[in-house]
């Protein structure tokens, strides 16, 4: 594995990690490294790479179905939750050597006992992160980030000091900057980029350290930005909301439809990285600010101060920039069925979207994408709408 | 609840406590209605969310959203509401009190009216929203989207429940101090917003008294031990209300105390619930089907009584910090203390709390069976049931069913179906028991 790694660069390697996402963690633990999984945008990265640890999302799988998690799990949970759960009961993580779920939904928070229990991870804590944002918020989410810190440390085996948290920061920050540069490829009228490639790319740094990552994104924006101009065709430009979309396969339907997909409001896109960690000097304090308070998942309460107009200014005010930079002409909402955060927003996204002009496809489905070929017709029905 | 009219059976079933508890619930709804009329301060609440004796303390009327809801349920009003719901966007597998609640109020913001048949007059307007992260999700993101329908001022609170496992004393002070400014902000809130100074001394009042009820609740349900067991859970999804909607009120402490006097007499008489008890069950999980508590009649016909419960269990009761402590504190210091008790419990058996009440319910009340309620649009409480009776089961091998249904949509529920499994699982514990004697 260690070789064709070595051999490989840019997007190349993307493909690779889109085939096999454990391949580079494995050889990393097979060369001394303890990997951990983490699940969701709450956890902060920061604290692995302080302590030289590997971070490694967990993702499920659309096209595997469910079948040791049945025994586990009721259907009436999240579907990638499942996948995910599945996966790990039979065996594909095999390789982490701890695991950290944030309390991101009720969905995540039962599947954390449920792993906690059967698959008892070396390593294994629960962030409790508050729904609400107030300083006592903000506070309490501090207090619990340095609870995490001692416990990871000790298993560690070694401090993690305010020294190497500073550094942790810089360099995420700069992993965020280059995937940022790269979403900026996409305002051009022809995007040199595919919205299937970016997710690639994006699923890609989530399986890395790093340090990797930021080798790989300038490897990956050198070659995409060496790529000759081409002709805008005058395709729709949409947006894609939603939460775990961690196969390409969705992008790559809406992308063969004829419309480009330009951005994304997505855990497994920008609420991953749109965002940068303050560098405050208690790391701490940036780290609670950034990971409660500037990351955009409906699982966070956002108090509202006005009118039904201003509270959805207030909550998703900040995808105008997404709109009006990237020229989006269209969005399609995907929910993962069984997720409520999401379910309970989705009305009000339509509403905001519709507000502002924007014609919206609200895709309620399981994940698995098993009815796709479903999806293509009301997808190339929407793209054709707004031709 | 004791909406659903129960189908007769030969048992001196119902106990009369359990019988007040309509008229309890008419009067709920009633007062609210009148106070908004009276220009009140009224806010639509969640159960549960540790809120309830500082309104109480500030004058503001509660009303408890999901608690109307399982009343259309019961009262089979519910479905008008949640078509409504789903024609507004919002998807059928939300949670069915979000979905009663967030049709209710489309109807009335589009006509200004209480929509036709919502009963007992329907939920008064709230001059209030209060939300909490209690329990789960929705019980936040229900009243966000009621933003739609209304620009009425929403306040909600954390509630964050330590994941008991690894929780430890060092952690302890950052959670209660969360806890403490996060009612502190409420009451912020409500004072803005009504304009009036919380009474601290009369809030310690007040929980001094919500205390006692829970106390003397805790006290009436180790009376269930007893053979025959003196109250079934149908009553107890009744007489679990004014302890939940009523707590820190002279009238929910009469209640139980009424309670306790009826099982007390009803133990010492050897009146059951059935005439001939043959076994004695556990209800381990999941929020009721408010739609069909008609199924309890069914057990009982087959000798079968349901004995205790977890869902709305009455919570453990705590002795009070000390008498400087600041009311709010002391609220955070139940809470969690409440949380910490029942991680030391499990400590010394199973190691997970939730099981550990389980466990020690199946035991303490003789219990031979298990029923959980799988509702589909509730994942709060339905998640976690397999998770939980696979643990049991390394335990104590104790036969359970699966009861698959909802909280409130009953478009899925097949009566037939269930009595069918019911039979099924009959016959096990029957065999069950036959095993252990």
């Amino acid at each position: 594995m260690t070789a064709s790694w070595d051999q490989t660069a840019g997007l190349a390697k993307v493909e690779f990690l889109t085939r096999d996402p454990y391949a580079r963690a494995r050889a990393l633990r097979q060369a001394g490294r303890k990997v951990m999984g983490y699940l969701c945008s709450y956890t902060p990265l920061e604290f692995f790479t302080a302590l030289d640890l590997v971070p490694h999302r967990i993702m499920g799988s659309v096209r595997e179905p469910v079948v040791k998690a049945d025994a586990h799990l009721e259907p009436i949970a999240c579907p990638y939750v499942r996948s995910c759960l599945d996966k790990a009961l039979r065996g594909e993580f095999d390789f982490l050597d701890g695991v950290v779920f944030p309390h991101s939904c009720d969905n995540v928070q039962h599947l954390s006992t449920i792993w906690e229990y059967y698959l008892k991870p070396g390593f294994y804590y629960f962030l409790n992160v508050p729904h609400m944002v107030q300083a006592s918020s903000l506070d309490f989410f501090s207090a619990e980030l340095e609870t995490l810190r001692r416990r990871l440390s000790a298993f560690a085996g070694r401090p993690m000091t305010d020294e190497a948290l500073a550094a942790a920061v810089g360099l995420h920050n700069k992993s965020r900057a280059l995937l940022r540069r790269l979403y900026d490829l996409r305002r051009q009228a022809s995007p040199p980029v595919t919205g299937e490639e970016v997710l690639k790319i994006v699923l890609a740094t989530m399986v890395l350290p790093v340090s990797e990552q930021i080798e790989l994104l300038e490897e990956v924006l050198g070659e995409v930005q060496s790529r000759p101009a081409a002709e805008a065709e005058g395709r729709p430009r949409l947006m894609l909301y939603g939460c775990e979309i961690d196969s390409p396969e969705f992008v790559r339907l809406i992308e063969d439809a004829g419309a480009d997909v330009v951005m994304d409001d997505l855990c497994t896109g920008t609420r991953a990285f749109w965002e940068e960690v303050e560098e405050t000097p208690d790391p701490i304090q940036g780290l609670a600010v950034r990971y409660l308070e500037k990351l955009h998942c409906p699982r966070t309460y956002r108090a509202r101060t006005g009118t039904h107009a201003e509270d959805l200014e207030n909550r998703f005010g900040y995808m105008r920039e997404y709109l009006e930079t990237f020229g989006i002409r269209g969005a399609v909402l995907y929910v993962i069925r069984y997720c409520d955060t999401q379910e309970f927003d989705a009305p009000s996204v339509r509403d905001y979207l519709g507000g502002l002009g924007v014609p919206v496809l609200h895709i309620e489905d399981d994940y698995t994408l098993a009815g796709i070929e479903g999806l293509r017709t009301r997808v190339q029905a929407f793209v054709e709408m707004i031709l | 609840m004791s909406e659903t009219a129960p189908k007769k059976t030969t048992a001196i079933k119902s106990t009369r406590a359990a019988g007040q508890v309509r008229g309890i619930v008419k009067k709920m709804y009633g007062r609210a209605n009148q106070a908004a009329a009276e220009g009140k301060p009224i806010a639509y609440c969640m159960v549960a969310s540790q809120y309830e004796e500082i309104l109480k303390a500030m004058d503001i009327v509660p009303v408890w959203t999901e608690n109307y809801a399982a009343l259309t349920a019961a009262k089979q009003a519910a479905e008008p509401f949640i078509t409504r719901a789903e024609a507004e966007g919002f998807s059928n597998v939300l949670c069915k009190y979000a979905m009663v609640g967030l049709g209710f109020d489309a109807v009335r913001a589009e006509t200004g009216r209480v929509p036709e048949g919502a009963p007992d007059g329907g939920m008064a307007r709230p001059t209030m929203l209060l939300g909490s992260s209690a329990v789960c999700d929705p019980r936040f993101k229900w009243y966000q989207a009621l933003g739609r329908y209304m620009d009425t001022p929403i306040y909600c609170i954390d509630v964050l429940y330590p994941q008991s496992r690894q929780f430890s004393p060092d952690m302890r002070n950052y959670y209660v101090r969360y806890q403490t400014e996060q009612f502190q902000g409420l009451v912020d809130f409500l004072e803005r917003t009504t304009g009036t100074r919380m009474d601290w001394d009369r809030l310690g009042g007040i929980m001094d008294l919500a205390d006692e009820t829970t106390r003397v609740w805790w006290d009436a349900y180790q009376l269930r031990k007893a053979r025959p067991c003196p109250m079934p859970s149908q009553d107890h999804f009744s007489c679990m209300v004014p302890a939940y909607y009523l707590l820190g009120e002279p009238e929910a402490l009469a209640f139980y105390q009424a309670l306790y006097d009826e099982l007390k007499d009803r133990v010492d008489r050897g009146v059951g619930i059935i005439e001939n008890e043959r076994l004695r069950l556990l209800w381990g999980g999941g929020l009721p089907p408010w739609h069909t508590l008609s199924i309890f009649n069914y057990f009982e016909q087959q000798g079968a009584v349901f004995t205790i419960e977890t869902s709305y269990h009455p919570p453990e009761p705590v002795e009070p910090l000390g008498a400087g402590a600041h009311p709010l504190e002391r609220l955070a210091h139940r809470f969690i203390t409440r949380v910490e008790r029942a991680q030391a419990r499990a400590d010394r058996g199973c190691g997970d709390a939730r099981v550990q009440q389980i466990l020690d319910l199946l035991e303490d009340y003789g219990n031979v069976g298990m029923m959980m309620h799988q509702a589909r649009s509730c994942r709060a409480t339905s998640l976690g049931q397999i998770h939980f009776k696979n643990i049991v089961q390394e335990h104590v091998k104790v036969p359970t069913m699966f009861m698959e249904s909802d909280i409130i949509d009953v478009r899925d529920y097949s009566e037939a179906d269930t009595r069918m499994r019911v039979d099924a699982f009959l016959d096990a514990v029957a065999a069950y028991a036959g095993g252990l004697s």
